[in-house]
């Protein structure tokens, strides 16, 4: 479990604690005006300074001997920013989590808080130059969203019910999309992402600076040896590179140090060989996140 | 492998050019590991989304690049070099 279900989940997951969806959160902390601000300036927010310095070359500075220590330790405290007054054009306590399909469908069928959105994805917009429908948002964020015509979708209707937005995970996670949760800005939750590599600027963050901005799941693969055909099938789902397919025993093996968790891979394999266990379970992985 | 240098002639796309990076983004799309970010200029105090003029292109994580130049190649600006 990781601290920050220890801190906010009552014993159990963070994401699955009502308390973090709810409306009265929002208010509490004036999050309406917060995230109108916030998402008018969205695209920017990597151009903006932190501790003097712009995200532009993040990945030189932070092999820069003191500056990349001290740049690393800025960026982490603003992510994990606990601040009762997060800055709004900053990511201030964004911090998330990969979450499996069947979590998100709990999460969305009981938790999420009306209405619920499904909007264009920033990242993709910003670092693809494509406008792709697939980030779900809930709450105050989905009031805010629809104020932003930019995020709106042109090809489908952006407000869906629960059952469709359950229906859209399912179909992202076929994909070969990965679900993420987010805090926006701790403790308010108000979004699941539909992520991938390199275009998700979590992903990035996480895979090529080795910044905790996002965190695995609780859940780790399993491969069931007997059972893989080698037929390759799910390697081409994987957004972490954790699957090889090895000619010699015609089978698959997994980097288990690379699976963040997600199940993605589960869809692909006809062979049941491919089973989600939880994370603490798992000999050599409980507790890494 | 040294620091890959890649600057974009704002004189021909973006803020003083006359390509607005909405309409083009050609390089984000072209650019496997998403080297580029399509983003607002800061130097604008009023925002306004939707001028042109507001909107430029920066590579912003140029350490991920793998210098296929597939960028230079296909900007139709010639706007894109890349130095190391
Ligand atoms: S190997 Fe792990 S990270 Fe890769 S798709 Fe499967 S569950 Fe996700
Ligand atoms: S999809 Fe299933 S059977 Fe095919 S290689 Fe992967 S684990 Fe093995
Ligand atoms: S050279 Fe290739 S990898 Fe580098 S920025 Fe251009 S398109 Fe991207
Ligand atoms: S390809 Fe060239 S002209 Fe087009 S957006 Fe990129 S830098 Fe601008």
């Amino acid at each position: 479990m990781c601290k920050w279900c220890m801190k906010h989940g009552i014993g159990q997951k963070w994401y699955m604690n009502a308390k973090n969806y709810s409306n009265q959160l929002a208010d509490e902390h004036n999050l309406q005006e917060y995230l109108t601000e916030q998402w008018m300036n969205f695209e920017a927010v990597y151009i903006r300074k932190i501790a003097g310095l712009s995200s532009k070359g993040l990945g030189y500075k932070l092999q820069m001997p003191v500056i990349g220590k001290v740049l690393r330790w800025a960026v982490e405290r603003m992510i994990h920013g606990t601040i009762r007054h997060p800055n709004p054009i900053r990511a201030d306590g964004h911090i998330g989590q990969v979450i499996p399909m069947e979590d998100a469908q709990i999460i969305l069928s009981e938790l999420a808080a009306e209405p619920i959105v499904e909007t264009y994805c920033m990242c993709r917009k910003m670092q693809r130059g494509v406008n792709y429908q697939c980030c779900i948002n809930f709450g105050v964020l989905s009031e805010v969203l629809e104020k932003l015509p930019r995020f709106i979708p042109k090809e489908r209707a952006h407000r869906i019910s629960r059952e469709e937005a359950m229906e859209r995970i399912e179909q992202h996670n076929k994909n070969g999309l990965v679900s993420t949760v987010w805090y926006q800005p701790y403790p308010y939750i108000n979004a699941i992402c539909n992520c991938e590599s390199p275009e998700c600027g979590a992903l990035r963050l996480r895979n090529d600076f080795d910044l905790m901005i996002m965190s695995k799941a609780e859940y780790i693969i399993d491969l069931d040896q007997d059972k893989c055909q080698g037929c390759k099938e799910c390697v081409a789902m994987c957004q972490w590179n954790a699957i090889r397919y090895i000619p010699s025993i015609k089978r698959v093996i997994i980097d288990y140090n690379k699976c963040f968790g997600c199940g993605v891979c589960r869809h692909a394999c006809k062979h049941d060989a491919l089973k989600l266990i939880p994370r603490k379970e798992f000999h050599g992985f409980n507790g890494h996140f | 492998m040294g620091k890959t240098k890649i600057k974009i002639d704002y004189s021909k796309c973006g803020p003083d050019g006359n390509v607005d990076p909405r309409d083009c983004a050609k390089c984000l799309n072209v650019c496997d590991p998403c080297v580029f970010l399509r983003h607002e200029d800061l130097k604008y105090k009023e925002k306004n989304i939707y001028d042109p003029q507001h909107w430029k292109i920066t590579a912003i994580w140029p350490s991920v690049c793998t210098r296929c130049y597939k960028c230079v190649e296909t900007c139709p600006e010639n706007a894109i070099s890349i130095k190391w």
